[in-house]
């Protein structure tokens, strides 16, 4: 079921997530499509979330925005503040209270351990988005593994100091008994500044087909596959913080429900390490998250699971 | 009830990879009903490219574990480059025996041939050469006026069917592969001639036919009676004329007609992914009906090619395909499922999106005609051994 | 003629299946390999002579061990199927 509905502002809206969102596009909102949208994700009862450039909007398209409730996703003074260079974290003012998306390469995030957990210190929640996925390889399952590793003791430290740090790599896994992925396309749908709707921003920036539009409605073609129950090998899966992102999905794999070799490995790299997560704060309370199992697997990819599966 | 001929279980019980070599887009015929959209003379496989697929294939033994492989041959029509097939054929003995494959201990060359050069001298040294590996079926739609129907020869007007051209040639290929089968494809134009087409190829001495309706979307309001009136006109001819213990037709099947279990029952339908297809460009496919010129409306899917290999993440939908997630509810609710069949590549063209995950049911009301005449075939042939054995026992 | 007179295990099935799929293949390669390759043509030879005393070594063993029924003039034959022995006669 829709449950919310994200607005780029315009073509420079920042990415929080594994696409680019660069583009030679410089639309930005209309006034007009903006009124319907919020009209139409009022009707619907979606939760809105709006995309911020660096640059500021209009005082007109800011009223429309306040006349719904809704979440700001920006590059800076937003709910969820979206930082996509290293360089700029060292600038970067963190404070608790607020969500932070950092997007980075998968090499620089392993070289920046310290700093990382430099910032776990700051910051209430801190969700990592690595924005070459398709670039990781097998040789690399041992670094990340490590590097997981080595951020365990920070969170269980800010932990003993009454601070409950979350780190969307490592905490999220403990809090959830089922899935719990992006689901776009099926929980979510972007509207674009162009007054069409996407499966996710990076449908849009990545010249996709549109699923509707605010005049015409939603028409999202064979809907059932960006539902759990149609993708065969995350429904057997218990890597419940996975984002099974779809436009990684289809990138890699040309299928929205299929997820890539590297996602489900990165992704069963992040469960293996909660598991040491969890048994540390049990350690320390016995009784933590007493709801949680994490049972050992012998697999990094489900995939291979079901290909053993079908050769039975 | 053991007297009743089944169709041959396929080689290795249908688990060996298969591995197709598109070496023409080219052929001969020009048939009417034929899939393959972008036919041309232009694309033919080069040696380079056949070999570059070759020394990768090979390459990577420990990627493609089944016991056995299929070199698979095909067109247009594959005999046309005879001499190319026959170069790797035999660099394929070679280099299977030089790397210590597995493979070299349980593989077969097959060819689905429109027939028309059989008995040429080349064609017929290959046979000579690799005849313990060889499996060859010859297309031939039944009686002459149903095969000219829609096998005609290309560029020629007025138009000029090509049965005779191939019927010739079935005598030399029966004493050659005894146990010869071949396959007949069914359109709209082709349903009034069904019963005498599979005696005629009967008559023949073929004893196995192997018989599908087309997947694509041309069926007409009624043909779906007509189809039924046909088969239970076949049904009555195969039992009255005590067919049934030496002949099989493959629309006649114990299996199919029952509902299915969604757990148990799920595997899918056809191969594509387990196969891999190689074209001219050198380009692999999770199955021929994935390139260009099989395909009317969708772009190719191309999973790597013979210099870098193949992209496994693009295997992987394929691979974990089943039978539900791609088929809409009233397939998944289906009474008589069993044995209504798909083609993912025509799935693929046929689809509201780019996706294969979703099941074409153009043959819907086709397959349950076929259902209907096939209960009425057992009923018939079950009451009829029945009776014999109980007079028998008098 | 051909006679059924007994059958082997599905194991016993498999075992001379491998070895008949090998010699065929073996035998085969021997029309296109030539003594310029002599490194291969010598290996060939070699598993040739092996793989049919291997093939030989089964039906003997085979023969003993279930005692079939056996002619002069007369060989057997696997239906590798169904596992079935047929004595095989000229007619």
């Amino acid at each position: 079921m829709l449950k919310y509905l994200i607005v780029l502002l315009d073509d420079n809206a920042v990415s929080y997530c594994h696409y680019s969102s660069k583009t030679e596009r410089e639309v930005s909102i209309s006034p007009d499509v903006l009124k319907k949208t919020i009209f139409w994700a009022m009707r619907e009862n979606l939760s809105v979330q709006f995309v911020y450039s660096d640059v500021d909007v209009s005082d007109e398209i800011a009223s429309l925005i306040d006349t719904i409730d809704h979440t700001d996703i920006g590059p800076s003074d937003a709910d969820i503040i979206v930082v996509d260079d290293w360089n700029d974290v060292s600038t970067m003012n963190f404070v608790k209270g607020r969500s932070y998306v950092l997007r980075s390469g998968f090499k620089d995030l392993l070289t920046n351990g310290e700093f990382l957990k430099f910032i776990l210190s700051l910051v209430d929640r801190l969700n990592i988005v690595i924005k070459d996925v398709e670039n990781f390889s097998d040789s690399d399952i041992e670094e990340y593994k490590s590097f997981l590793d080595s951020l365990i003791p920070t969170i269980v430290g800010e932990y003993r100091c009454g601070h409950q740090v979350q780190l969307n790599l490592l905490t999220d896994r403990l809090m959830l008994t089922e899935m719990n992925n992006c689901n776009a396309g099926y929980e979510s749908i972007t509207l674009a500044p162009n007054g069409e709707f996407y499966i996710c921003p990076a449908f849009y920036f990545n010249n996709q087909k549109s699923v509707g539009d605010i005049d015409r409605g939603l028409e999202i073609k064979n809907s059932q596959l960006y539902k759990l129950d149609h993708a065969p090998i995350c429904r057997i899966c218990d890597a419940f913080q996975c984002k099974r992102c779809v436009w990684l999905n289809k990138k890699m794999c040309r299928e929205v429900n299929t997820p890539s070799h590297q996602q489900c490995v990165m992704a069963h790299v992040e469960r293996c390490a909660s598991k040491k997560l969890l048994d540390e704060f049990r350690k320390i309370d016995s009784t933590f998250m007493s709801e949680i199992d994490i049972p050992e697997l012998k697999y990094l990819d489900p995939f291979d699971n079901i290909i053993k599966q079908n050769n039975k | 009830m053991e007297n009743i001929k089944n169709l041959r279980e396929p080689w290795e019980g249908g688990v060996a990879k298969n591995i197709t070599f598109i070496v023409t887009k080219d052929c001969q015929l020009a048939c009417k009903y034929c899939y393959l959209v972008g036919k041309n003379d232009k694309e033919r496989m080069s040696w380079e490219i056949a070999k570059q697929a070759i020394d990768y294939i090979l390459s990577c033994e420990t990627d493609f574990k089944e016991k056995s492989v299929i070199w698979d041959f095909i067109g247009g029509e594959p005999f046309i480059e005879i001499d190319l097939i026959d170069k790797i054929c035999d660099y394929l003995k070679l280099e299977m025996y030089r790397l210590r494959h597995h493979w070299f201990d349980s593989y077969r060359f097959s060819f689905s041939t429109n027939g028309i050069n059989y008995d040429s001298p080349k064609v017929q040294n290959f046979i000579k050469k690799n005849h313990q590996h060889l499996s060859i079926g010859i297309t031939i739609d039944g009686t002459q006026r149903k095969h000219d129907l829609n096998r005609i020869w290309k560029g020629e007007l007025p138009e000029r069917g090509s049965y005779k051209d191939v019927v010739r040639n079935i005598p030399l290929w029966l004493s050659q592969f005894p146990g010869g089968a071949t396959k007949v494809t069914i359109s709209t134009d082709d349903i009034p001639y069904i019963k005498e087409s599979v005696l005629h190829l009967f008559s023949l001495g073929i004893k196995e036919v192997n018989i599908n309706v087309v997947f694509e979307d041309v069926w007409n309001p009624d043909d779906d009676k007509r189809f039924e009136e046909q088969l239970i006109e076949l049904a009555d001819a195969i039992i009255d004329g005590d067919f049934y213990s030496e002949y099989a037709c493959s629309f006649f099947a114990k299996f199919i007609g029952k509902p299915m279990n969604s757990t148990t029952d799920n595997q899918n339908w056809c191969g594509a992914g387990k196969m891999i297809a190689v074209d001219a460009a050198g380009n692999f496919y999770p199955c021929t009906r994935f390139a260009a010129y099989s395909l009317r409306d969708k772009k190719p899917i191309i999973i790597g090619n013979v210099y870098d290999g193949i992209e496994k993440n693009l295997l992987r939908p394929f691979l974990t395909l089943d039978r539900t997630t791609q088929s809409p509810h009233k397939c998944i609710e289906c009474e008589v499922a069993s044995g209504c069949a798909w083609c993912q590549g025509e799935n693929y063209d046929a689809a509201d999106t780019d996706t294969i995950y979703q099941r074409s049911t153009a043959i819907c009301k086709m397959h349950k005609a076929r259902v209907r005449a096939n209960n009425y075939y057992w009923n018939k042939l079950y009451r009829k051994l029945e009776q014999e054995n109980s007079s028998e026992s008098c | 003629m051909k006679k059924e007179v007994g059958r082997v295990t599905e194991q016993e099935r498999d075992e001379i299946k491998n070895l008949f799929e090998r010699r065929n293949g073996l035998n085969e390669l021997a029309k296109i390999l030539t003594t310029d390759n002599q490194e291969l043509y010598e290996r060939l030879v070699k598993d040739l002579g092996e793989t049919s005393s291997k093939f030989q070594d089964w039906w003997n063993r085979m023969g003993e061990k279930y005692q079939w029924e056996s002619l002069l003039n007369g060989n057997w034959e696997i239906d590798f199927n169904d596992c079935t022995i047929y004595l095989v006669t000229e007619a």
